[in-house]
């Protein structure tokens, strides 16, 4: 050992210190990102045990707490668009205390026949049960249009997302080269690493995936189904938009690699991610509801159909005062006319405004005389009125795949369909709560071994500090000492 | 590795969530407490939901039937006031008879008093209410009786006027009608003059009401009968009695032939006023229904009443300790914050 060699050590220890401020001076600048891990230096002894070099800056990291948190986000995107889509929904009901749901409209229609069978020669009360008819149509037509509406919605949030995640994947291969070239070379790769990590994190959000790391750090992800997404290179994602929608159109379905995972017919559906959970609202919980919306519909054109009162009757039941694309010809009972709530309709035989007559709506005969139930015309005549009534509080049967009762009375139907919608949205909010805990504990954990600590770096900076007086007091004394040499030698 | 390690981020992160979640717990909490009904009543009930939209519907259905059945009450109100005036006409119409069957100037008298009743009889078979005629039937908008004493002479009076000269061969009220024998006469209101009070010529000279009463729904499982109709016997009976002593020209017969169209009036009379109460009784059991139809939906209503509010209301004692609880927390969260972020090291170097 020498002077010189301890110079050497002491400069070693120099240039080390201020590589180590630097990882410090990093990790502070760091400390509000969300993604941003600490870094930590790792420092040995130089080869040949002269000083001290950098051997590598590596990252604080947690895999067990990352998949948590890929795991709960891909949780937190189906729960959070099936939350949204179904506050959508809601909007056909919003408060029960609005009445504007189609449950109280067809209890406000049914209670106008039974103002209008109390009074049967009035006209306002004739046109009020009209202008109810009118209304009950006019909301489920628009409820209609709201339910398509949010299938439209949730297309093109599939689109948007199936666009958004060929792009994160052609970034993700790109930070994955580096960080194997990284690897390879020994080069930092802490911020590539951080950068995928998000790019993972952003994947997880749109579809359920799993990762796997290989050789060099190399990241392989398949979707929770299985199906490869990323393997050396990015595979495409492909789903084809549907412009419009209405009851009768059926969505495409997302294909990954080729091989379709969303959908009933997929090998290997995917569980989880916002494309799941759009894909549950566009082909299931809207088409259930609109199903419901069809059944109501499907229910007020037969309450008021009419039938043949000749004293041999021979013609077929016909629609009265609701008519529809298939009318005179009654939906047969018991089965979904799908897109019947948006082609009800106030037959204009009735609707004063469209030039009709409501007393045929007392007395029958819409479809002809052979379907007139008034026989003498009396004005005061009440039983077709108070019979139509009834009809809405006699049980009936509905198609159970609507999943809003079988058989019932149209009107408990009708607030069944609300009952479904509501529990939907109940347990919808109560799982999203549940899973943004979840997220959020995971985050938290994540973020507590993850992140920096300000408290920390700056005791780490001390430290580097009193090290570095340390060492240029050890250059000066080395100094004074080949002075004190130098002189000696003179 | 550290053996317990907290990210500053986290740290500030937890309060600042902390605070987030407790702002949007005390806005639901703020809002219960003033409407006093939940925020979200779909969201809080689920599937229970469909019980509070099908008691509205419940609580708006017997609403309305209890309005149509006052419409039902005030019908059946008035026709039980007309058919006490009809009875009680044709009480005294007896009465009046009976008195004046002997005396001299008896047939003038029952005559005019015959003509006034038979009037006032028309008046109150065609009496309305908000423009629906009450003894029309289902014929609500048609006059159910045609007017006896109008002019020209309309076909019930020619039909009677047309009887008696067929029968006795002189039109009522002829000089040469003393001639008449009380059997003839007898003959005379048993057969073609009854008949003129019989269908097909009642519905056809004299009444334009329907046979079919108007029909109401007055609960939710109860449809009944809630008028009368001019077409019932009573009415035709009490016209028939009136008309012979109105109208057949009393003052010229003779006393024996006076005494038969007498006794056949009181005997008429008689039986119309039994009529009458049959009806009386059959709409006053009407109206009984109504009433305690309208008695159990209005108990009804309380109920449904109280349990939509026991399923949509808030308990407003509960929901304000919520909010004191929450703005509690809530100043804790804050003056944690502010003293979180004092605490660092860089104020001791």
């Amino acid at each position: 050992m020498s002077l010189t060699s301890s110079m050497e050590i002491a400069r070693s220890n120099l240039s080390v210190l201020s590589e180590r401020t630097a990882v410090t001076s990093r990790n502070v600048a760091n400390a509000g990102l969300q993604n941003a891990t600490r870094k930590l230096s790792n420092t040995v002894t130089a080869q040949g045990g002269i000083g001290v070099r950098l051997a590598s800056i590596t990252r604080a990291s947690d895999d067990a707490l990352f998949d948590n948190l890929i795991t709960s986000n891909s949780s937190i995107g189906r729960n959070q668009v099936i939350v949204d889509s179904l506050d959508q929904l809601n909007q056909t009901i919003n408060d029960v205390e609005q009445d504007f749901s189609p449950a109280a409209v067809v209890g406000k229609l049914a209670d106008a026949l039974q103002q209008f069978s109390a009074a049967p020669q009035d006209e306002i009360r004739a046109q009020i049960a009209v202008s109810s008819a009118l209304e009950a149509a006019n909301t489920l037509n628009a409820a209609t249009d709201v339910v398509q509406q949010t299938r439209t919605r949730a297309d093109q949030q599939i689109a948007d997302s199936v666009a958004s995640l060929n792009n994160l994947l052609s970034q993700f291969e790109e930070v994955n080269r580096n960080v194997i070239a990284g690897t390879r070379t020994g080069a930092d790769i802490t911020d590539q690493l951080d950068t995928r990590d998000r790019l993972l994190t952003d994947i997880s959000r749109e579809i359920g995936i799993r990762t796997v790391t290989r050789e060099n750090n190399d990241v392989a992800i398949y979707t929770d189904s299985g199906v490869t997404m990323f393997e050396t290179q990015p595979r495409t994602v492909t789903f084809d938009a549907t412009l419009a929608f209405n009851a009768t159109t059926t969505g495409n379905a997302v294909f990954v690699d080729n091989v379709q995972v969303t959908g009933t017919a997929a090998p290997l559906p995917i569980s989880s991610g916002r494309l799941k959970g759009l894909t549950e609202v566009r082909d299931e919980i809207t088409v259930t509801y609109q199903n419901q919306l069809d059944e109501i519909a499907r229910g007020l054109i037969t309450v008021f159909a009419e039938s043949d009162q000749s004293a041999v009757p021979a013609l077929p039941d016909a629609t009265g005062l609701f008519t529809y694309s298939g009318s005179p010809a009654v939906p047969p009972a018991g089965v979904v006319v799908t897109g019947l709530a948006g082609q009800i309709r106030v037959n204009p035989a009735v609707d004063p405004d469209q030039g009709g007559d409501t007393d045929l709506l007392r007395d029958g005969g819409i479809n002809g005389a052979a379907y007139v139930y008034n026989a003498s015309g009396g004005a005061g005549f009440s039983d077709r009125l108070i019979a139509m009534a009834d009809q809405f509080y006699s049980p009936r049967a509905f198609d159970p795949t609507a999943q809003a009762g079988s058989t019932t009375t149209l009107v408990n139907y009708a607030s069944n369909s609300v009952g479904w919608l509501q529990e939907t949205r109940q347990s919808a909010n109560t799982e999203f709560e549940f899973r943004t805990a979840i997220f959020e504990r995971s985050t938290d954990s994540l973020s507590k071994v993850t992140g920096v600590n300000l408290d920390y770096e700056m005791t780490v900076l001390l430290e580097l500090e009193r090290s570095y007086q340390a060492t240029s007091r050890l250059i000066a004394t080395i100094n004074n000492m080949f002075d004190a040499l130098i002189v000696a030698a003179g | 590795m550290l053996a317990s390690f907290t990210s500053t981020r986290y740290l500030n992160e937890a309060n600042r969530s902390t605070v987030l979640k407790l702002q949007d717990q005390l806005i639901t909490a703020q809002q219960e407490l003033a409407s006093g009904r939940l925020a979200d009543v779909g969201v809080s009930l689920g599937g229970r939901t469909s019980e509070t939209v099908s008691l509205r519907q419940q609580y708006a259905r017997f609403t309305t039937l209890v309005e149509t059945n006052s419409t039902v009450t005030t019908r059946l109100d008035v026709t039980q006031t007309t058919l006490q005036s009809f009875s009680d006409t044709a009480q005294e119409f007896i009465s009046t008879l009976l008195a004046s069957r002997d005396t001299e100037n008896g047939p003038s008298v029952s005559q005019g008093d015959a003509e006034a009743n038979l009037v006032a009889l028309m008046d109150g078979l065609n009496s309305t209410l908000s423009g629906q005629y009450l003894f029309g039937g289902i014929n609500t908008n048609t006059q159910p009786i045609t007017n006896y004493y109008a002019t020209p002479t309309p076909a019930n009076r020619q039909a009677v006027i047309d009887a008696f000269t067929t029968a006795f061969g002189t039109p009522p009220s002829d000089p040469a009608n003393t001639g008449i024998t009380a059997a003839a006469m007898q003959t005379f209101l048993d057969g073609p003059f009854a008949n003129l009070f019989e269908e097909p010529s009642w519905s056809n000279d004299w009444s334009a009401a329907s046979n079919e009463n108007l029909s109401s729904r007055i609960s939710s499982f109860e449809q009944i009968e809630t008028s009368t109709n001019a077409t019932e016997d009573g009415y035709r009976k009490l016209a028939k009695a009136y008309a012979m002593v109105a109208d057949l020209g009393v003052e010229a017969l003779n006393k024996d032939a006076f005494g038969v169209v007498v006794d056949a009036a009181v005997k008429i009379a008689g039986e119309a006023i039994q009529d009458i109460v049959k009806v009386q009784a059959k709409l006053g059991t009407a109206a009984a229904r109504v009433e305690s139809a309208n008695d159990k939906m209005s108990a009804q209503l309380d109920i449904m009443n109280t349990q939509i509010e026991n399923l949509e209301l808030v308990d407003p004692f509960e929901a304000s300790t919520r909010v004191t609880t929450l703005l509690t927390q809530l100043e804790t969260a804050y003056s944690l914050t502010a003293r979180v972020q004092r605490l660092t090291i860089l104020n001791y170097l």
